[in-house]
């Protein structure tokens, strides 16, 4: 090699190195950046933060600590649609797009497929690009099946995943995440993350928030956590250590219900549908006063099922509570027995303040477990006794998850069927409105039937445990 | 038929109706739409709830007209009593075949109709489903927590709405977080055409409808 091709190469060779060091080093960059809703409370108070692009960055903290208004700000959602704000954001030129908390409410069009168009018309794409993306999009989330079908009918996992799969097609270069998996499926938590990750290898920037840890390990670059108002890095082998921890997965084992267990429910070639076939079962028992499990992937029917329980959707054949039908019980009467905790918290709201809402469950409650005191007790035990004046919809989603419970423990159910009592919450939390469930159902000897992908904090002190599968639940030991 | 040339015959058809009373043209409009009704297939069902349904208002323009009128006149009667059927049947013949979605996306498109309107139009059409639900959800909310809300209960509607302005607050950063700018420059990815033929049957159509009012009685 001559001279100066020599030269020549080791040009290349420096300047290649000089843009590596160039991109590694572009940094998101939050400096003392403050944030209120209103003129008193202020969420994020002087934070400084630097997080590095090309990377997969997790944000964790309690309930209502501000992870979504974090994410919302950096979406460049908030100061424009609320609050207000001082100090700097900037993106590194980054364009991003985020996924909501609830994702269900982020569609402007009824499908997938209409929305995916919608977004892309607003990013002036041809028609050529859109059926490329579109592709890509779909193989990603794997939502084939679901492209034409109405948003408004699918199931909150399958929500999240076209959530994403709208975002892929955006190909925006930072993706904001949040709470992106709270209704997924364990097995399609675990395939989701793994494309995150592949997608961080394609340069993309990854911000999660997450209350649940695992499935992270080797795949999440950086680890921040809300302390108090402050945002702190973790330091590599701490970070590790806390994703390892959350990696052990407990075993857990169940008991298998008895032949002449007294029977809350009893199903009989029962069939619900919604849009599909969902359950199509022969016979099932379900034990009184025991506290059953139920898991399945997302979009199987478990929240069709609770429904069905509820009234509020039709099935054929039988279903019976204490030997009755429940198509022949009167609805009014029936659900003052049978209640069912919703999936989203402010589904179960009927007042405006939080203390309107405490008052109307006493209104009705006959039992002798939650004493006004007990109440009041309760309510600091959550956390939720300085906010008696707020609005229930301005509570964050994980407080609003809290009330929700309390209110329904307080009201006189001997049935709760509970979906997804941990989305939301933190690990503190979780283990606190845990703690309230169980003592309730023993003191009460209520029956709960709950839905559930989280199962730290529940699995070890449910009785049974119900796995819904090709449209048929069978009880199981593991 | 493009959209929104569809829509705007059936506007200006009615308009004219509404101006002109003539009970031939009336019937000949009924007897095409129902021609063209049953030519796609729509449900028996269908038909005959559009058929039953404006009944009870074409009876009372027909009845006000008829037999409680000071000088009853039973051409008039007739006639303003079935523009009620031309008004729904007309209408009928637009929603067949067309969606929301066509028609916000053909007004964007053909009539520079803002973006923002369209599309603002269209988010609240589909929440409605939504509410449906959201509706039902809160009755039954209500009663497991001892609370019967009626179908005319103030509680009901004042949560339905507390739900509906939050998903509108959603709705809005949903948008803007799917690349939604108000103003900005847009894409074609569907695009909705407007052909020759378009401008063909609806020139005449019109015109024979304007010929049938003006000629016939």
């Amino acid at each position: 090699m001559d001279n100066a091709s020599e030269g020549k190469t080791k040009d290349f060779t420096s300047s290649g190195i000089l843009l590596t060091i160039f991109l590694v080093t572009k940094l998101i960059k939050l400096n003392n950046l403050t944030f209120s809703y209103d003129k008193e409370n202020q969420i994020l108070t002087d934070i400084n933060l630097k997080i590095p692009t090309g990377e997969f960055s997790l944000l964790v903290g309690p309930t209502g600590c501000g992870k979504s208004t974090l994410l919302k700000i950096l979406a460049d959602l908030y100061p424009k649609f609320a609050g207000h704000l001082s100090g700097t954001v900037t993106l590194a030129g980054l364009k991003s797009a985020m996924m909501f908390q609830s994702a269900g409410e982020q569609f402007t069009m009824a499908t997938p497929r209409e929305e995916i168009i919608f977004a892309l018309e607003n990013l002036c794409l041809t028609k050529a690009q859109y059926e490329k993306r579109l592709n890509e999009a779909v193989l990603f989330a794997q939502i084939d099946y679901l492209l034409d079908q109405k948003i408004n009918t699918m199931s909150g996992g399958e929500q999240q995943r076209v959530a994403l799969a709208v975002l892929i097609a955006m190909n925006v270069d930072l993706f904001l995440l949040d709470e992106p998996f709270a209704s997924c499926d364990p097995a399609a938590r675990k395939f989701l993350i793994a494309k995150l990750a592949h997608l961080r290898d394609q340069g993309k920037t990854i911000i999660v928030s997450d209350h649940v840890l695992s499935g992270y390990e080797g795949i999440c670059d950086n680890l921040f956590q809300f302390q108090g108002k402050k945002i702190v890095q973790f330091a590599p082998d701490e970070k590790e250590q806390l994703l390892q921890k959350s990696m052990m997965a407990a075993s857990y084992s169940f008991a298998l219900p008895e032949q002449n267990e007294p029977n809350c429910f009893t199903l009989q070639n029962t069939r619900i549908y919604q849009n599909r076939l969902l359950l199509k079962q022969e016979h099932l028992n379900i034990v009184a006063g025991k506290t059953t499990l139920i898991t399945g992937a997302n979009g199987v029917g478990k929240t069709s099922l609770f429904n069905a329980l509820t009234k509020m959707l039709p099935y054929s054949g039988s279903i019976t509570y204490h030997n009755q039908e429940i198509n022949k019980l009167a609805t009014r009467k029936y659900l003052l027995k049978v209640g069912q905790i919703f999936q989203s918290a402010s589904d179960q709201f009927i007042n405006v303040s939080v203390a309107d809402e405490i008052n109307l469950s006493k209104k009705h409650r006959t039992n002798s477990f939650f004493t006004d005191e007990k109440i009041n007790e309760t309510l600091s035990y959550l956390e939720l006794d300085s906010l008696l004046d707020h609005v229930v919809y301005s509570l964050s989603g994980g407080q609003q998850k809290k009330l929700q419970i309390l209110l329904m423990l307080i009201s006189d159910q001997d049935v709760l069927l509970i979906d997804e009592p941990l989305s939301g919450l933190d690990a503190v939390s979780a283990g606190k409105v845990m703690t309230l469930l169980r003592k309730s159902q023993k003191t009460r000897n209520q029956t709960l039937l709950i839905i559930s992908h989280e199962l730290t904090n529940l699995a070890d002190w449910c009785d049974y445990h119900l796995v819904f599968q090709d449209q048929h639940l069978s009880y199981t030991n593991k | 038929m493009n959209p929104s040339f569809k829509f705007f015959l059936a506007l200006i058809i009615s308009l004219e109706i509404s101006l002109k009373s003539s009970l031939c043209t009336n019937l000949l409009i009924i007897g095409f739409a129902l021609i063209y009704l049953i030519y796609k297939h729509i449900k028996l069902k269908n038909l005959l709830l559009t058929l039953l349904m404006p009944l009870i208002a074409a009876f009372t323009v027909f009845a006000t007209l008829y037999w409680f009128a000071p000088q009853p006149n039973l051409q008039n009667a007739l006639s303003l009593s079935s523009r009620v059927y031309v008004y729904t049947l007309t209408i009928y013949c637009v929603s067949i075949g067309t969606t929301a979605t066509d028609l916000a996306r053909s007004f964007e498109q053909n009539f520079h109709l803002p973006s923002k309107f369209a599309y603002g139009v269209l988010a609240a059409l589909n929440i409605v489903p939504r509410m449906k639900t959201a509706v039902k959800q809160i009755r039954t909310a209500g009663m497991m927590r001892g609370v019967y809300l009626s179908f005319w209960s103030p509680v009901l509607y004042f949560k339905a709405i507390l739900v509906a302005l939050n998903s509108a607050e959603n709705l809005a950063q949903g948008m803007a977080s799917h690349g939604y700018q108000e103003n900005a420059k847009r894409s074609v990815i569907v695009s909705i055409p407007i052909k020759k033929s378009d401008w063909l049957t609806a020139s005449i159509i019109l015109l024979l409808v304007n010929l049938a009012l003006f000629t016939l009685k």
